[in-house]
C-alpha cells in the first residue's frame, strides 16, 4: 500500500514540471489581478453586504429623521412658475416688448429664437395667509394651506430638456444609471410595512419624460426601485390570482420556485436572486394588501368629496387620495407623476392660460385636501410633501419657428423655477429665494437641484456627503459632488 | 546646469522628463543584480554552492551599468521639481555611491585590471558591501521621495509599534468634537486649527503642500504660499485664507476645490472674526470682542460646529439625551414579537418601535417594552388592540416623545396615566374615545406641542376653549362634513373662471 502511494506520489511530481509552475503562476497572479478588477461588474459586487429580506431593513440614519415619510408630487412638463407662484408685476410692464439682449446673449432655449416677446403673467396674484405667500387664482385651494407650506423661488436646474431634466431632479445627474431619492431613501431608512413595498410610484396624465428611470434603483440592488401601481383596475397589474389558481396552490407554487432560487443562490452567491426571492414572498403579500389599501370605496363621502374623486377613477386627484392612504400605512415613498404640464402655447391643453387653468383645476383641490387630510390625521408633522417639476417658464413668450404661438406660451427655463415643501420638519408659512423683477434669474437664496436633493436627505436624517455606496471602484451619493443644505427652510 | 536649459526648452524639458520617467524602471535593474551577486558570494565564500568568480564579475559589471542609468534618469526625473531638498539629496548621493562602488567592486575583481590596481583584494569586499548598503538605504529614501515619508511603516501593527515607540495609527479627522466651555475655548487652538484640519491640511501640511503653503502651524499660515500670506492680521476681507472660502465655487481660486467638502458659512464666520481680532495665538474666547455674525457660529460649536444654532431651537432636547444602549435581547424580544425596532440615529442608543406590521399586538405584550423604558423615544400603537391597561405601562417609558394611539380602544382614564411623561410632546387620539375631560387634562402637559383629536369625542368648542388657554399646542381636530363643504367653497372662483376661458 505504502509503496502504491509513494508511486503515485512520484507520478505526480513527475508530471508537475517547471511549466506547471510557471504557468500557475502567470494565470495565478493574473486571476487575483483580475478578480479585484472585476470585482464592481460581477453578480458577486458590494451588492452582497445586504441582500434581499436583510436589505430592505432600516439602516441607521445619521441623525434623527424630521421626515419619516415622503409624497413628492412631480408635475411631469414643468407648470410656469410666472402663472402660479411667482409675482411679477413689472413683466405686466413689460408684455409684448421685445426681450432685453441681456437676457439672450449666450443663452439656448429649447425653442426660442431670435428675438422673442416678453410675455406678462396670465393670472391674477393676491397675498394669503398669515404669511402673506403670493399665490395666483389658478390655484384657490392651495391658498387655505397657504401657512403649511415653505416656497423655494430661486430653484434652477442644468437642463433644458424635460428627460434629462427629470433625471437630473430625481437621480441627481442628467445621464442613466443612477438611483432615485425613493431608491435612495428606501435604501437608508427601510421599509416599516412588510406587506408592501416601500417605494410606490402613481402617474397619471401620462408616464414621466424619462421613463422608469426616473424611479428606477440604479445601482444600488433592485429590490430599491419604486413599484408603479395602477390607479384604475388591479392596482399591480398580475398580482391577482389566475382564474382557477387559488391562493394555497400559489403559495405552494412561490414555495417551491423560491426553494430552488435559494438552492441557485447558495451555488453562485448572486444576491439578486435573493432580491428576487424576497419579491416573491412580497408579490404573495401584497395579493392581499394591496387591493386593501387602493381600495377607496370604504373612504367617508365627505373625504372622497374634500379631494373630488369618484370610486373608479384613475386621476391625479385618485393618486394623492391613494398617496394618503399609502403613508397612513408606513410606505416610505410615495412618488406621484401628473403629466401634462408643457405650455408652449402650441394647443389648447400646452398653454399658460387656459390649458394651465384646466392642469390646476384638476390637481389644486386634491393637493389641499392632501395636505389637509394628512395634518388631521397627525401624519403631516412626519411626512415631507414636495411639489415641483423639472424645471420652469420663460418669462418670454414661445417663438418656435420665429412663429406666434395660437396660444399663450412659455419655453422650458432652467434658470428660475419655484418649487414647495410643506410638512417633514421644513417651515411653515415661509417663501426662500427671491428672482429677478421679470422672474429671469434667482438674485436672492438660489437653490441648485442637488441642493434641495442635500435638503430632503438632510430632512431624512441623512448627511448627503456620508450617505453613500460602493460601486465601480468609488462611492456615489445622490449629490454627487454637490449639493448644499438649505438649513434656512428648515424648521 | 540644466536649469536654464529647461527654461528655455520645451524640447529639451521633454526628452528630459521623458527619460527621467525611466527611472524607477531603472532602479530596479541594479537592485536585483547587486543583491543576487551579494547572495552568491556569500554562498561561494561559505562553500555552499559551487559558483566561478567570473560569474559574479559578470553580475557586478551589469549592476553597475544600471546603477550608472538610473543615476542619469532619476537626476533627469529630478529636473522636473517638486521633492523635498534633503530627502532628495540624499537619496541622490547614495545612489551616485552605489554606482560608484559597483564599478570600483567589478574593477578590482576583472581579469583586466585587477593586477593592475594595489590592495584590490583587501578592496573588493568593502566596495561591494558599501554597494549592497547603499542600494538599501537609497531605495527606502527612494520610496519616501514617491510616497511621502513613513508610507512604509504607517500601518506598522502592534506589538511593534509600541516597541519601536510610534504613536497609535492616526484615523484623519473627519469631524470637530464639541467644546463644552466655549467661553474658555482658546480661539486658535480649539477653534481655528481644528477647522483648518477638517478641511485645508489635507493638502497643507508637512508632506504635501500644494501652492507652497502650510496650514497646520499658525507661524506658516502668516507666512503663506505662492499667492502670499495666509492672512493679514485684523483684515479678513483681505486675507486669502477667507477671500478664496468665499469665491464662487467654480473659481479655479476657490478652497476647498471643488467638489471637496466645503466651510460652512459659520465656520468661515468664525475664521474671519479670528482673523479681525488679531489672529491671536492663545487668546480665549472670553477676552475677544464677539459681533453679533459670530455668535450663533460660536454657540454652535457645542455640538460640533456643523449645524446651525437656528435650526436647533425647534429639535426637542430628548434628541441630546445619552443613553445607555437597550439590552440585546429585550431589543431582540421585541423583533420576535413583530414590531420594528429602530435607532433613532448612529450617536445615540433611543430607539423607535412600531407596531405597524402587528395589529394584534395587545396589553399583554406590553411587557416587552418596558424592559426598555429608557431607550423608547418614539412609538407607534396605532391600530393595535391595546387598552387602558398599557396606557399604564407606557407611563413607564420615561423618554417617551411621540406616542401613536391612533385607531385603538383608549379613554380618558387610560391617558391620564401619561401625565408624567416630561418629553410627550406628540400624541396621536385619532379615532379613540377621548373626551373633552381628557384633552383639557392632557393638554398643561409641559413638553406637549401637538395633540390630533379628530373623529374622537372631543368636540370643536373644547378645541378652541383648551387652544386659547395654550396658545403653544396645536390641538387639531380636522374635517367633518360642514368643514369640506367650506374648504369646497375655495374652488368657487376657479370653477367660474374655468367655465368662461373653456368652452
Amino acid at each position: 500500500m505504502e509503496k502504491l502511494l509513494k508511486e503515485l506520489q512520484y507520478a505526480e511530481l513527475q508530471r508537475q514540471t517547471r511549466r506547471h509552475f510557471l504557468q500557475s503562476c502567470g494565470f495565478g497572479l493574473g486571476a487575483l489581478g483580475l478578480g479585484s478588477l472585476l470585482d464592481s461588474c460581477g453578480p458577486t459586487s458590494a451588492k452582497s453586504a445586504m441582500p434581499g429580506e436583510e436589505a430592505l431593513k432600516a439602516r441607521i440614519p445619521h441623525f434623527a429623521p424630521k421626515a419619516k415619510r415622503v409624497i413628492y408630487i412631480h408635475m411631469a412638463g414643468a407648470p410656469s412658475q410666472l402663472e402660479l407662484f411667482d409675482y411679477k408685476p413689472e413683466l405686466v410692464k413689460y408684455h409684448g416688448k421685445d426681450c432685453p439682449a441681456e437676457f439672450l446673449e449666450g443663452k439656448k432655449f429649447a425653442f426660442i429664437q431670435g428675438v422673442p416677446k416678453m410675455l406678462g403673467p396670465q393670472s391674477k396674484f393676491k397675498q394669503y395667509g398669515q404669511s402673506g405667500a403670493w399665490m395666483s387664482d389658478y390655484v384657490p385651494y392651495l391658498q387655505t394651506v397657504a401657512d403649511e407650506i415653505t416656497f423655494m423661488k430661486a430653484m434652477h436646474t442644468d437642463q433644458f430638456n424635460h428627460a434629462p431634466a427629470q433625471l437630473l431632479m430625481h437621480t441627481g445627474s442628467a445621464r442613466l444609471g443612477r438611483p432615485s431619492l425613493g431608491a435612495w431613501a428606501t435604501y437608508g431608512l427601510g421599509s416599516e410595512n412588510q406587506n408592501l413595498p416601500g417605494f410606490i410610484v402613481l402617474a397619471s396624465g401620462g408616464q414621466p419624460d424619462a421613463g422608469k428611470s426616473v424611479y428606477g434603483s440604479g445601482f444600488l440592488p433592485s429590490v430599491y426601485q419604486g413599484v408603479q401601481c395602477r390607479t384604475g383596475g388591479d392596482p399591480v397589474l398580475y398580482v391577482s390570482d389566475p382564474n382557477g389558481m387559488n391562493r394555497d396552490m400559489r403559495k405552494q407554487t412561490i414555495n417551491a420556485i423560491n426553494e430552488i432560487n435559494k438552492q441557485t443562490y447558495e451555488e453562485v452567491q448572486d444576491p439578486e436572486i435573493l432580491t428576487r426571492i424576497s419579491q416573491y414572498e412580497m408579490a404573495f403579500r401584497m395579493q392581499m394588501s394591496v387591493p386593501e389599501v387602493m381600495d377607496v370605496s370604504k373612504e367617508p363621502q365627505f373625504i372622497l368629496d374634500m379631494y373630488g374623486v369618484k370610486p373608479g377613477e384613475g386621476t391625479f386627484a385618485m393618486n394623492c387620495l391613494l398617496a394618503r392612504k399609502l403613508v397612513e400605512n408606513d410606505v416610505r415613498f410615495v412618488q406621484l407623476f401628473d403629466w401634462g404640464w408643457d405650455g408652449h402655447g402650441t394647443s389648447k391643453d400646452h398653454n399658460v392660460e387656459g390649458g394651465l387653468r384646466q392642469k390646476c383645476r384638476e390637481s389644486d383641490q386634491p393637493i389641499a385636501a392632501l395636505i389637509q387630510d394628512l395634518k388631521m390625521r397627525g401624519l403631516l408633522e412626519e411626512t415631507l410633501i414636495i411639489w415641483g417639476a423639472e424645471f420652469g417658464r420663460t418669462p418670454m413668450q414661445e417663438n418656435r419657428n420665429g412663429l406666434v404661438m395660437p396660444f399663450m406660451g412659455r419655453d422650458h427655463h432652467l434658470d428660475a423655477f419655484t418649487m414647495w415643501m410643506a410638512g417633514g420638519g421644513v417651515k411653515q408659512g415661509f417663501s426662500h429665494g427671491e428672482t429677478d423683477e421679470l422672474g429671469y434669474y434667482g438674485v436672492k437664496d438660489r437653490v441648485h437641484v442637488h441642493d434641495l436633493q442635500a435638503t430632503i436627505l438632510h430632512l431624512m436624517g441623512f448627511d448627503h456627503e456620508k450617505f453613500t455606496y460602493p460601486f465601480q471602484g468609488r462611492n456615489f451619493r445622490l449629490t454627487d459632488t454637490e449639493g448644499k443644505v438649505i438649513r434656512q427652510v428648515i424648521a | 546646469m540644466f536649469y536654464p536649459l529647461l527654461q528655455v526648452s520645451g524640447w529639451f524639458s521633454n526628452w528630459a522628463l521623458f527619460i527621467g520617467r525611466f527611472h524607477p524602471v531603472l532602479v530596479h535593474l541594479p537592485i536585483g543584480f547587486l543583491l543576487i551577486a551579494a547572495f552568491l558570494e556569500v554562498g561561494r565564500r561559505t562553500g555552499k554552492i559551487s559558483v566561478s568568480e567570473s560569474t559574479i564579475s559578470f553580475i557586478l559589471f551589469w549592476s553597475a551599468i544600471g546603477a550608472t542609468f538610473a543615476c542619469i534618469a532619476g537626476y533627469l526625473l529630478s529636473l522636473g521639481g517638486g521633492y523635498e531638498e534633503e530627502l532628495l539629496s540624499d537619496h541622490k548621493w547614495q545612489g551616485i555611491g552605489v554606482a560608484v562602488f559597483a564599478w570600483i567592486a567589478w574593477i578590482v575583481k576583472s581579469d583586466l585590471l585587477k593586477f593592475k590596481i594595489p590592495f584590490s583584494t583587501a578592496i573588493y569586499l568593502p566596495a561591494f558591501g558599501l554597494a549592497t548598503i547603499l542600494t538599501m538605504t537609497a531605495g527606502h529614501d527612494g520610496g519616501s521621495l514617491t510616497h511621502g515619508e513613513g508610507y512604509l511603516t504607517q500601518y506598522t501593527p502592534e506589538p511593534f509599534r509600541s516597541i519601536a515607540g510610534m504613536p497609535p495609527i492616526t484615523e484623519p479627522v473627519t469631524e470637530i468634537k464639541p467644546i463644552a466651555n466655549i467661553e474658555q475655548a482658546v480661539v486658535y487652538r480649539d477653534i481655528v486649527q481644528p477647522i483648518l484640519e477638517l478641511r485645508c491640511v489635507q493638502c497643507h501640511n508637512a508632506n504635501k503642500q500644494k501652492g507652497d503653503l502650510r496650514l497646520d502651524q499658525l507661524a506658516l499660515i502668516l507666512k503663506g504660499g505662492e499667492g502670499g500670506p495666509g492672512l493679514i492680521v485684523g483684515k479678513s476681507a483681505e486675507s486669502d485664507l477667507i477671500k478664496r472660502c468665499l469665491l464662487p465655487e467654480s473659481d479655479d481660486d476657490h478652497m476647498p476645490p471643488k467638489g471637496k467638502p466645503q466651510l460652512t458659512n459659520e465656520q468661515i464666520a468664525l475664521l474671519s472674526w479670528w482673523i479681525e481680532q488679531g489672529a491671536s495665538a492663545d487668546k480665549k474666547v472670553v477676552e475677544l470682542k464677539k459681533s453679533d455674525l459670530v455668535k450663533p457660529a460660536l454657540a454652535s460649536l457645542s455640538s460640533g460646529g456643523s449645524s446651525v444654532a437656528g435650526a436647533k431651537s425647534s429639535e426637542s432636547p430628548i434628541l441630546h439625551l445619552k443613553v445607555q444602549a437597550g439590552n440585546e435581547k429585550d431589543i431582540e424580544a421585541l423583533k420576535k414579537a413583530g414590531l420594528i425596532v429602530n435607532n433613532l440615529s448612529r450617536d445615540q442608543n433611543l430607539i423607535e418601535v412600531s407596531a405597524v406590521n402587528d395589529p394584534n399586538f395587545g396589553d399583554n405584550q406590553m411587557g416587552l417594552l418596558t424592559s426598555l423604558s429608557d431607550q423608547i423615544t418614539w412609538l407607534k400603537l396605532g391600530g393595535t388592540k391595546i387598552t387602558d391597561a398599557s396606557l399604564k405601562e407606557i407611563s413607564r417609558l420615561k423618554n417617551l416623545n411621540k406616542l401613536h394611539l391612533e385607531h385603538t380602544g383608549i379613554t380618558d382614564a387610560g391617558l391620564a396615566n401619561l401625565k408624567n411623561l416630561q418629553y410627550l410632546e406628540y400624541i396621536n387620539l385619532v379615532d379613540t374615545k377621548i373626551t373633552d375631560a381628557g384633552l383639557k387634562n392632557i393638554a398643561s402637559m409641559k413638553g406637549l406641542k401637538s395633540v390630533y383629536v379628530w373623529k374622537s369625542a372631543v368636540t370643536d368648542s373644547a378645541v378652541s376653549q383648551v387652544s386659547r388657554l395654550y396658545p403653544k399646542l396645536l390641538i387639531v381636530n380636522g374635517f367633518n362634513e360642514a368643514a369640506v363643504a367650506q374648504f369646497l367653497k375655495a374652488g368657487d372662483s376657479i370653477q367660474t373662471a374655468v367655465a368662461e376661458k373653456v368652452p
